[in-house]
């Protein structure tokens, strides 16, 4: 093989797409040749560059479960669309809630999805929360430090009331992206135990929200214009504790 | 019931798509060059992807949705940035089109800063026009073979290879310092 040859062969030599008939020729050209022999080297030595600066690419966990929530709704639009509604949306209400994202951008609780989308949503950034190293964006048990950690970041200004008193230390702040929005969570610890607390505009509704699912609990309470959420892998009946604990801090 | 049936076409989606959403953003991080377009580009083709479920047929599901995911990113690109979208001079042979590279995009010159960037391939890769960096990306960085990238870029073999060749050489001549000499 001459080296016009083997010029336009050295991009596909370098990627391994030749045939091992044709590599040992080039190969063999490139113990005699005193320029394609380095000029395959600058290949590879181009490749070992790019693959060492390209930084790699990661999809966030925000968007990760941001598609998540999308899909689910997606899902469930065609669903609804191909179903007769009454009776088994009077029986999804009985059970389930969710969230639908009105005109203003605000999260409105709405008791006529079949799927509990909150709930699960809110219990995935719970289990996020929980792997790696993600736990918070400010790490402080100082309210001065959290709460004004969220001016600017989000919408709603979370009350960051530390309660280790009541044997739920503050441990920090974090901002999730829920339904497209970002919403603020406040961390407390319940001895080996987590405790997500989303901050959302009020429902405006009356629906105290207490349930279980997939082993997590799950309450919700409104308090003037803002919503709480709170998840946790604790009991129930710690949680319960926490919102009492919580609302009389908060409302003091 | 219908809403059986849709969650677990859901559930089997997530689990064909997902496994690739990095892949699927690294893609549309360097096509849009910004994380909150990438973001945008990505959940749109997923619930596009989601939506033509049914055409796909089991097989490659990583060029499935690379595939969707470049074609939301040219047409997002197109909406948004038609600037970014520099069409390639004609596709010639191989070696006689190299000297004819544009080195970048016409917005090379916001996007290196300093001549210290020009030692960095990450910017000079961010710089190269949109067809020749998509193809070093999913070589170099997703290293897929070139069937793979043809059917992903929907073009012929050939054209990926000419593309590939191109890209390099464009590289090259800025990385390995022939347009600026040696001083660093």
């Amino acid at each position: 093989m001459q080296c016009d040859e083997v010029r336009p062969r050295l991009d596909a030599y370098i990627d391994d797409e030749l045939a091992e008939a044709e590599r040992a020729q080039l190969r063999d050209h490139f113990v005699d040749c005193p320029e394609c022999g380095p000029e395959a080297t600058a290949l590879e030595r181009l490749r070992d560059g790019i693959r060492q600066s390209a930084p790699s690419y990661r999809a966030p966990e925000a968007l990760r479960s941001q598609i998540r929530f999308a899909l689910r709704q997606e899902a469930a639009t065609s669903a609804r669309a191909t179903r007769p509604a009454p009776g088994w949306l009077a029986y999804a209400a009985s059970i389930m809630l969710a969230v639908a994202v009105g005109s203003g951008g605000t999260l409105l609780i709405t008791a006529e999805r079949h799927e509990d989308a909150v709930a699960n949503e809110l219990i995935d950034s719970h289990l996020r929360s929980l792997l790696g190293n993600h736990l918070t964006d400010v790490a402080s048990s100082d309210q001065h430090t959290v709460k004004p950690w969220f001016a600017g970041r989000s919408d709603v200004s979370p009350p960051a009331v530390d309660l280790a008193v009541e044997g739920f230390p503050l441990v920090g702040g974090r901002l999730d992206l829920i339904a497209g929005k970002p919403v603020p969570a406040l961390v407390y610890r319940r001895r080996e135990h987590v405790i997500n607390v989303f901050v959302l505009p009020a429902s405006r509704s009356d629906l105290g929200v207490n349930l279980t699912r997939r082993g997590y609990s799950l309450r919700h309470w409104d308090e003037g214009d803002l919503g709480f959420w709170a998840v946790t892998d604790a009991a129930p009946t710690e949680l319960a504790e926490f919102e009492r604990v919580f609302r009389a801090a908060t409302n003091g | 019931m219908a809403w059986i049936a849709e969650r677990r076409r859901r559930s089997r989606f997530e689990s064909v798509v997902l496994p690739h959403l990095d892949a699927a953003y690294a893609l549309a991080r360097w096509l849009t060059r910004n994380d909150a377009d990438a973001a945008d580009v990505v959940q749109e083709a997923v619930l596009r992807a989601f939506r033509y479920f049914d055409t796909y047929r089991e097989g490659d599901a990583k060029s499935w949705i690379l595939r969707i995911v470049r074609r939301t990113c040219y047409s997002w690109l197109e909406r948004n940035r038609p600037a970014d979208i520099v069409p390639l001079d004609e596709e010639g042979m191989l070696d006689e089109s190299v000297a004819s590279v544009p080195v970048a995009a016409a917005n090379t010159e916001a996007l290196l800063h300093n001549r210290s960037d020009l030692r960095r391939l990450d910017v000079l890769i961010e710089a190269l026009p949109a067809p020749l960096r998509e193809v070093i990306v999913l070589r170099e960085l997703n290293e897929l073979g070139y069937r793979e990238i043809a059917e992903i870029t929907g073009v012929p073999i050939g054209t990926v290879m000419s593309r590939l060749h191109r890209a390099r050489s464009a590289l090259r001549r800025t990385w390995e310092g022939k347009d600026i000499g040696d001083a660093m």
